[in-house]
């Protein structure tokens, strides 16, 4: 809610052609979140790195987003409806199964987005970083090695942004869809209720039906009959605990990645940008850190 | 070694979705872990307990962050791998493997697949994870073929086979000779110049490197991937070009000269592309 769907925004085909649009992004209000560390904004390409960041990242992820977003929430709806279906078998309270599935949905759908997205799209931002250069006025040539530096960098301290961008996409699109994925199972459930069988004979039907599990559980293992003990939930409440990103050393897309940014929030991480670029320069050697780690 | 009693996993499967520490967890992946070849039920125990599939996938995609840049300790690495080697044992059960390819588990090992540090915490980490796919194939279960030609595990296995160790590599090998052995996985590889020309390069690549220095299980499964392809007719006219001068010649000689059932292989694949064998199939037709 609130947010661009940045699914349903296809590059519109003129943007790409006439330089006079190239400085607009699809994603809104992209160039706010743009990180343009001091280094590079007072080299000899900063003032043009500056116009044609925002529009390098938006068509970067306009041009991964979807695959990835479709693979991973498809793969992830499987795993999820499989796995909570079988957990929740005799759970009566149809909303903690709805709930589990939720969370454990976005998890993983965000998780593999994003382990996906990273390297194909710190890629594609060097890459149309380079392109949108060469056709600033000015000379750009993309052989030197210091021009080469700064489209790396510059890719580099956007890749949270833009990996935030596309988990977000990732997570929202799973949990519109696991309530389709679970409809069938929930279904089954809905109709042996109505046929006064609760939910006490599921627990072999759920099985294969030819092994001795789970009816040959413990009870503390297996779903109950009556439906799930205290601690069981806690296993897919532990799906929503989880830090999904590495920690980097500069903080300012990461923090937002984190917290799933609301459009207030975003506004707020503006404002600290905005601070955090007056004193960046000590922060060129992390950065420094974190490219030699790429490329080994 | 007789069965033991199943009661001894219990506690430690709980502790494994219920822990009062992350270190309880850790234990616990690594008793299970240690016990897996002793119980033969402990597959279904692990599926069909609550929570500890999730759990095992939670181990799995906590990691993700360490693959790039590539920062992953030994110690996570050597966890997550406890973790695999715990699905490894649902992938093999005959109860399990077919629950755990239609919930598409291993499609959260890719990544794992997908990374090229040369880092000993990545390289056990990608040869725990092509052991995972290596139990499913193992298992000449076409289902399982099926299920991998629909998903990336050729390319990435050939990537591997370029670029890994001696073992994963030998692993890489196994599992596409596998999908080559099922007529649909051959059927799909054969199917255009391009997915043969991917194999067959690679399969070359490493018959050179072999020559510089041999390792014969890997050579075995490379001979054994080059006579299969030598049953599909298109694959067997590009064989009689592409196939490396290393394995006509007697580059190999000594080091298969006790290994019979590679001998073997190897004077089949050399006669399935000979003139003799397109004169025969020719008069087999006529």
């Amino acid at each position: 809610p609130g947010g661009p769907d940045l699914l349903q925004s296809p590059l519109p085909p003129q943007a790409q052609q006439q330089p006079g649009l190239s400085e607009q992004t699809v994603i809104p209000n992209l160039a706010s979140y743009i990180t343009i560390s001091a280094q590079i904004a007072s080299g000899p390409s900063g003032a043009a790195m500056r116009r044609v960041a925002p529009v390098a990242v938006d068509r970067a992820i306009r041009e991964i987003i979807q695959p990835v977003v479709e693979r991973s929430v498809t793969i992830a709806c499987i795993t999820t409806r499989d796995l909570v279906a079988k957990d929740f078998a005799t759970e009566p309270e149809e909303s903690r199964m709805r709930k589990a599935a939720q969370l454990m949905v976005s998890n993983l759908a965000g998780s593999l987005a994003l382990v996906t997205c990273k390297e194909p799209l710190r890629v594609s931002i060097a890459k149309h970083l380079r392109a949108l250069l060469q056709q600033q006025p000015g000379s750009f040539s993309g052989s030197d090695q210091h021009e080469q530096h700064a489209v790396q960098t510059c890719a580099a301290e956007n890749l949270d942004l833009g990996c935030m961008l596309i988990e977000k996409a990732a997570t929202e699109k799973a949990i519109r869809d696991i309530d389709e994925a679970l409809a069938p199972a929930l279904n089954a459930r809905q109709k042996r209720f109505e046929q006064g069988r609760g939910y006490s004979d599921m627990i072999s039907p759920f099985g294969t039906g030819e092994g001795r599990y789970p009816a040959a559980l413990p009870e503390a293992l297996r779903p109950k009959a009556t439906g799930l003990l205290a601690h069981q939930f806690f296993v897919y409440e532990a799906f929503q605990r989880m830090p999904r990103q590495a920690h980097f050393p500069q903080q300012s897309a990461h923090q937002a990645a984190n917290q799933q940014a609301s459009s207030a929030h975003m506004q707020q991480q503006q404002k600290q940008n905005q601070q955090q670029n007056v004193s960046r320069v000590p922060e060129a050697a992390s950065n420094q850190a974190q490219l030699s780690g790429y490329s080994s | 070694m007789a069965e033991k009693s199943v009661e001894e996993l219990y506690p430690l499967v709980l502790q494994l979705t219920v822990p009062d520490s992350p270190e309880h967890r850790e234990s616990a992946l690594l008793e299970l872990s240690k016990k897996r070849e002793a119980f033969a039920d402990l597959a279904p125990i692990l599926w069909h307990s609550f929570g500890t599939m999730g759990t095992l996938l939670q181990e799995i995609v906590a990691i993700y962050p360490t693959l790039s840049p590539p920062n992953l300790t030994a110690h996570a690495s050597n966890r997550v791998c406890n973790a695999l080697a715990l699905l490894q044992c649902v992938a093999s059960h005959p109860e399990t493997r077919g629950l755990f390819l239609a919930a598409h588990v291993p499609l959260y090992l890719y990544p794992f697949l997908n990374t090229v540090s040369k880092n000993r915490p990545f390289e056990y980490l990608r040869l725990t994870s092509l052991g995972v796919v290596g139990a499913l194939v193992k298992m000449d279960d076409s289902d399982v073929i099926n299920f991998l030609l629909q998903t990336e595990i050729i390319p990435l296995c050939l990537r591997i086979m370029e670029t890994g160790s001696e073992l994963s590599k030998t692993v890489a090998t196994f599992i596409v000779q596998k999908v080559l052995l099922d007529d649909v996985g051959l059927t799909y590889v054969c199917a255009t110049a391009e997915r043969f020309y991917a194999v067959a390069t690679v399969l070359a690549n490493m018959v050179q490197a072999l020559a510089e220095q041999p390792s014969i299980r890997l050579l075995k499964h490379i001979v054994r991937c080059y006579l299969r392809l030598s049953d599909n007719l298109r694959a067997r006219e590009a064989l009689r070009q592409c196939l490396p001068d290393a394995l006509r010649d007697h580059t190999f000689a000594a080091h298969i000269k006790d290994d019979l059932t590679v001998q073997r292989w190897l004077s089949s694949l050399l006669y399935n592309i000979s003139e003799q064998a397109i004169a025969d199939m020719q008069a087999q037709r006529a």
